[in-house]
């Protein structure tokens, strides 16, 4: 059998989908309204919600959520990982407090979050930089940990000072690597995002999906729902594109 | 004639030099002078040191016991004027050849006008030109040593440090670079200390052979290479070349034999 070519490819990703969309349709019609809705209906609760300006706000509510802790979580994660990289008593320290917060359970934490911080926005952001910051964190430091020590004799060698060896060297070495923890960190966040929103105080998209469940709205969820998976899907895209980007020069990776 | 002027002023003078790693001693008493435009190949087994010794030497590690000068100032840290070339070429994957080759010029404070006025001149020097914007994953192994050796000339050193900079390249890139580094050598002679296990390469490199052996190993002969210059492929066939050949081969595979004899005895 000959290789698929793209004109194939791009058929049976398509077709697919419209497979995954009639199942869903007609899983729909077969079931109560209150158990399952059809996609059409789903579509329709979103039309609505978009129309009302509700869809705009809450996913606005959110977003701002969502990236205040991922940015959070790489510009804290992602110094911290090259530092204990680098520094071995500081990882040597720090390590076994990393794998314990890596190992959690965030969700298992948000009780305790609220009874410290309360209902604020504050709070939510900490459970989205606790989900997010641990890939970037572990990925950078295993990432800077796995550079040849030939290269950082060489920049000695050339009389390198530290500042020049991170941005010559460590820092061009260990992106890759660190892009792969925000990848992992994007899909984690999203949990996080809706994980804020459902147990500290209700907002945004995760709201939408809790109504829409307490109304047997169940196309109103869907619709939330669907925004949510549309939304991680395009940032992992994004991640993908990023770190391929930033690790051209492997020469593999494709 | 060159032994008086070596004497005079050495680039390179270690007396009583020794290197320990904790309970290890790697090597020790080892004396050596190189010239200003001497080139001294270091042979000896795998293990024996001959890169650490190197190490040293750039100022990557200190000597554990004994003396150091290069240029007659005492070695605390890599010094202005000396450059490398890296047994695994050592470049940056993340840079292009041209990048890599103004690495260490870029480091030195040079300017971007200096860089772009400079660099293609050490490119075309190794036989680079046309692979600036490569990565060095798309490049052979001899071209990223090329690359290294251009990124160690362009800092103008005056002492070379070649740590078996052929020893990772098949047989025949590594011969066709003995050549071009004979070549480039000798448009600009400077201070050269050759490490190889490779023993051709030792006589064919140096003006002198200086044999590390034993455990901590020491040096245990140095042998006068009084071949011609230039060198290139007639040297090959020079008689006293093999004769050279001969000589180190027996001092450095004296103690192997025996060794392999006590064996199957």
């Amino acid at each position: 059998m000959s290789a698929p070519t793209r004109g194939t490819r791009y058929i049976t990703v398509i077709v697919s989908l419209l497979a995954g969309a009639a199942v869903w349709e007609v899983a729909g019609h077969l079931t109560t309204e209150a158990f399952w809705a059809p996609l059409s209906a789903t579509l329709q609760s979103l039309a609505e919600f978009a129309r009302g300006g509700v869809l705009l706000r809450q996913a606005e509510n959110s977003f701002r959520l969502y990236l205040s802790g991922l940015a959070l979580a790489i510009v804290t994660g992602a110094p911290v990982g090259m530092l204990l990289a680098r520094v071995r008593w500081l990882r040597v320290a720090l390590e076994n407090y990393i794998m314990m917060l890596y190992a959690t359970p965030m969700v298992a934490l948000i009780p305790f979050i609220l009874s410290m911080m309360g209902f604020g926005f504050a709070p939510k952001v900490l459970v989205v930089f606790l989900f997010a910051v641990f890939p970037v964190l572990y990925n950078t430091v295993e990432g800077a940990r796995s550079i040849r020590p030939e290269l950082i004799e060489v920049a000695h060698s050339f009389r390198s000072n530290e500042w020049r060896l991170w941005c010559d060297v460590l820092i061009p070495y260990t992106l890759p690597f660190m892009m792969t923890g925000v990848r992992q960190a994007i899909a984690r966040g999203l949990v996080g995002m809706v994980a804020a929103e459902f147990f500290l105080s209700p907002s945004g998209l995760g709201q939408m999906i809790m109504m829409g469940s307490q109304n047997f709205d169940t196309a109103g969820m869907l619709a939330a729902i669907l925004i949510i998976v549309l939304l991680g899907v395009g940032l992992m895209d994004l991640g993908r594109f990023l770190e391929n980007r930033f690790a051209a020069w492997r020469g593999y990776n494709r | 004639m060159s032994n008086q002027v070596r004497q005079a002023q050495p680039r390179i003078a270690m007396s009583g030099a020794g290197k320990r790693y904790g309970a290890l001693q790697v090597f020790r008493d080892v004396d050596l002078t190189v010239g200003e435009r001497e080139v001294l190949a270091i042979i000896g087994p795998s293990g024996c040191g001959k890169t650490t010794l190197l190490r040293c030497i750039d100022g990557l590690i200190p000597l554990t016991e004994g003396e150091l000068t290069v240029e007659g100032e005492h070695i605390t840290g890599p010094r202005e004027g000396v450059a490398m070339v890296f047994q695994h070429f050592g470049l940056f994957p993340w840079k292009t050849v041209f990048q890599n080759v103004a690495y260490g010029l870029k480091l030195a404070g040079a300017s971007r006008a200096e860089i772009e006025e400079k660099i293609p001149e050490f490119i075309k020097l190794v036989g680079l030109s046309g692979f600036e914007h490569y990565y060095p994953y798309q490049i052979s192994g001899g071209m990223q040593q090329r690359c290294g050796l251009a990124r160690a000339l362009a800092v103008q050193p005056r002492v070379l440090l070649m740590d078996e900079p052929f020893g990772a390249v098949d047989a025949q890139t590594r011969e066709i670079l003995q050549f071009e580094m004979l070549r480039i050598w000798e448009m600009r002679p400077t201070t050269m200390v050759f490490v190889t296990h490779a023993i051709d390469e030792a006589v064919l490199m140096g003006d002198r052979v200086l044999v590390l052996k034993g455990r901590p190993s020491s040096v245990h002969e140095i042998v006068e290479v009084d071949l011609p210059r230039p060198r290139d492929r007639a040297t090959l066939l020079h008689p006293r070349f093999a004769e050279l050949r001969e000589h180190v081969w027996n001092t450095l595979m004296a103690e192997a034999r025996q060794a392999e004899f006590e064996v199957t005895r």
